[in-house]
């Protein structure tokens, strides 16, 4: 079997406010394989985010560390301002609102992510509209984020987190500014990124209807992984 | 792609309406910079194109630009019989306010030594010059007077028979050109009132000159042109051994303008220069400051994605320089337009704008500086926030 593509090992975040420690992760380990897509749920503060800011490579964690295609790359010494190269080139973000760019057109705004990996403007255009059509979104692709719906532009962000094809796609609850039908199709998308492209996909939410998409589901509470359901 | 340049055409409106303010203050630049080489332009007009390699002036002053100066009406003959001295000329200017149409004019009267001198070295823009030794008149346009006009001076009426454009002594009045002989008629007019005054005073009759007043003489200075052969350290030892009479050279009258009687002027322009330099360095610095305030969300996804810190820096400096740019473009282009109507001369030297280039290439270097640092604290996570 390959090396997970994401391997949390022993995460633990804590912060000090005041006189007490805040422990917002305490302890989570965690294995991802290509191809797989898993939720994280929880209630609020129980250490989803962090988990995923921490996997990320936008925090070190307190002690422990994280591993991406078997190479060590963050720990608590981590400085990881100088891992943005492979951040861009390994990992694909999306979060609950879109972050689009707004005086960027769709296309633009998928083709930024390519062009900061040098790839040459034209290619990177071509390959970008291809991306927001496999999206369902060829004909939106000249529009700015301000005359897109809000799905419209949480699937632009999905195409701009795959422009590098990253090997871990993390998202943020895409689906929570979304109604049940938008939601669910972004989190289909994902489930056919998984597939087709052998990406692994991990997705924080709150959304219960869209369980039945994950192959696996963590529950976190305190800082902790509590249960853990496969489907 | 440039993202500083999609930002701008993004929102062009808001660009624009930055580079208007900035180009307000680069217009108040170019004007503060251009009054001053006005002023020091029509200072030099009359030293710089009446064509005198000398000046002869009162002893012991430095007239008549700098200081007054009045010489005896004969101190043309005597320096005239220097050896050296190829061609003399009286030179008078005396300050004249008169009524023309039931307006009130202002005009710097200035002799001209006919009929040695008609007037020649001055450019017309229509007419001609003199061509007769009373009465006629050579008028610059900023006076208020067109060809053909018939205006009172004095006692008697004069016929402008040319123009001229942008002759003005250093008070920015028009020159009135007419004789030598005329002007000081002009300023040696007095009422009879004072006359009959002044005959009291004295109990003595009044002589052929029509005043009994005492007449200090207008001719303030006599301006020599010098034989080509001539030793002009000569000439002036010669004259300044008379002990009544000083000698100034082009240069020192120039020197006298520019070091002495401006030089307060200058400094202050330079100052408010200065000053608006400044206001310009805070104003821009503020305007990247708070763009980049704005687009911190945008620098964060920027990092979160991997771009690289030139990218960010790239978008801020592009950005400066380009409402810096703007500025001196829309501000040059403003001076062109509104300066000409201004009622002083202000004139636009490249070689100013130049270096008002070089200062803003400074100030946007130095705003774009405070935005870079402001967004090179944004951490990719405040995305999230």
């Amino acid at each position: 079997m390959s090396a997970p593509v994401l391997s949390v090992r022993d995460a633990r975040r804590h912060y000090a406010s005041g006189d007490t420690i805040v422990r917002a992760l305490d302890g989570v380990s965690l294995d991802m394989r290509a191809g797989e897509v898993v939720g994280i749920m929880g209630p609020s503060g129980s250490g989803k985010s962090t988990l995923l800011l921490i996997a990320g490579l936008l925090e070190p964690p307190t002690s422990g560390e994280v591993l991406i295609r078997g190479e060590r790359v963050s720990a608590p010494d981590a400085e990881l301002d100088g891992l943005r190269d492979f951040r861009r080139r390994n990992i694909g973000f999306v979060f609950q609102k879109a972050n689009l760019i707004p005086f960027l057109t769709a296309a633009e705004n998928v083709a930024l992510a390519l062009e900061i990996d040098d790839v040459p403007a034209r290619p990177a255009l071509a390959y970008a509209e291809h991306l927001l059509d496999s999206v369902d979104l060829g004909h939106r692709m000249g529009n700015l984020p301000a005359r897109l719906s809000g799905g419209e532009q949480q699937r632009v962000a999905v195409a701009r987190a795959l422009a590098n094809d990253p090997a871990l796609i993390l998202a943020d609850e895409p689906t929570a500014a979304l109604d049940s039908v938008r939601g669910r199709q972004v989190i289909g998308l994902f489930r056919e990124i998984a597939d087709t492209r052998r990406a692994a996909v991990a997705v924080v939410t709150h959304d219960p209807r869209v369980l039945d998409l994950f192959d696996r589901t963590l529950e976190l509470r305190d800082g902790r992984i509590v249960a853990e359901t496969v489907a | 792609m440039n993202l500083a340049l999609k930002d701008v055409r993004h929102n062009f409106g808001r660009f624009l309406m930055t580079v208007a303010g900035v180009a307000f203050l680069v217009t108040a630049s170019i004007g503060m910079i251009g009054l001053y080489r006005g002023i020091v332009a029509d200072a030099l007009l009359v030293i710089d194109r009446i064509g005198a390699d000398l000046w002869v002036v009162q002893g012991g002053r430095a007239g008549p630009f700098s200081e007054s100066s009045a010489i005896s009406s004969d101190m043309d003959r005597r320096v005239e019989g220097v050896d050296g001295a190829a061609g003399v000329r009286r030179f008078v200017q005396i300050s004249q306010q008169f009524e023309h149409e039931g307006r009130t004019l202002r005009a710097s009267l200035t002799g001209l030594d006919y009929p040695r001198d008609t007037g020649a070295w001055v450019p017309l823009v229509s007419g001609r010059h003199l061509a007769n030794g009373h009465f006629e008149a050579i008028a610059d346009a900023s006076v208020g007077l067109v060809l053909g006009d018939v205006v009172r001076l004095g006692l008697d009426d004069f016929t402008i028979v040319g123009v001229t454009r942008g002759m003005v002594d250093i008070s920015g009045d028009g020159l009135l050109f007419v004789t030598v002989n005329d002007a000081m008629a002009v300023a040696q007019r007095r009422t009879s009132e004072e006359v009959l005054l002044a005959r009291g005073a004295s109990g003595r009759a009044t002589s052929g000159s029509g005043s009994s007043v005492a007449q200090d003489s207008k001719i303030a200075a006599v301006l020599v042109t010098l034989d080509p052969a001539a030793d002009e350290a000569a000439v002036r030892r010669a004259i300044l051994a008379w002990g009544d009479a000083n000698v100034l050279s082009r240069a020192d009258q120039r020197n006298l303008l520019l070091d002495q009687r401006l030089w307060r002027l200058r400094i202050q322009i330079l100052a408010f220069t200065g000053v608006l330099l400044v206001v310009m360095a805070i104003v821009i610095s503020l305007i990247i400051y708070m763009l980049t305030q704005e687009k911190r969300h945008q620098i964060a996804m920027l990092k979160l994605i991997g771009a690289r810190n030139g990218v960010i820096v790239g978008m801020i400096s592009v950005q400066a320089y380009l409402i810096g740019a703007g500025g001196l473009v829309l501000g040059l282009g403003l001076s062109n337009l509104i300066f000409p109507f201004f009622p002083r001369r202000v004139v636009i030297d490249p070689g100013d704008i130049v270096l008002l280039a070089l200062a803003i290439a400074v100030i946007s270097g130095f705003a774009s500086l405070l935005g870079i640092s402001r967004a090179l604290k944004v951490r990719a996570q405040e995305v999230l926030s």
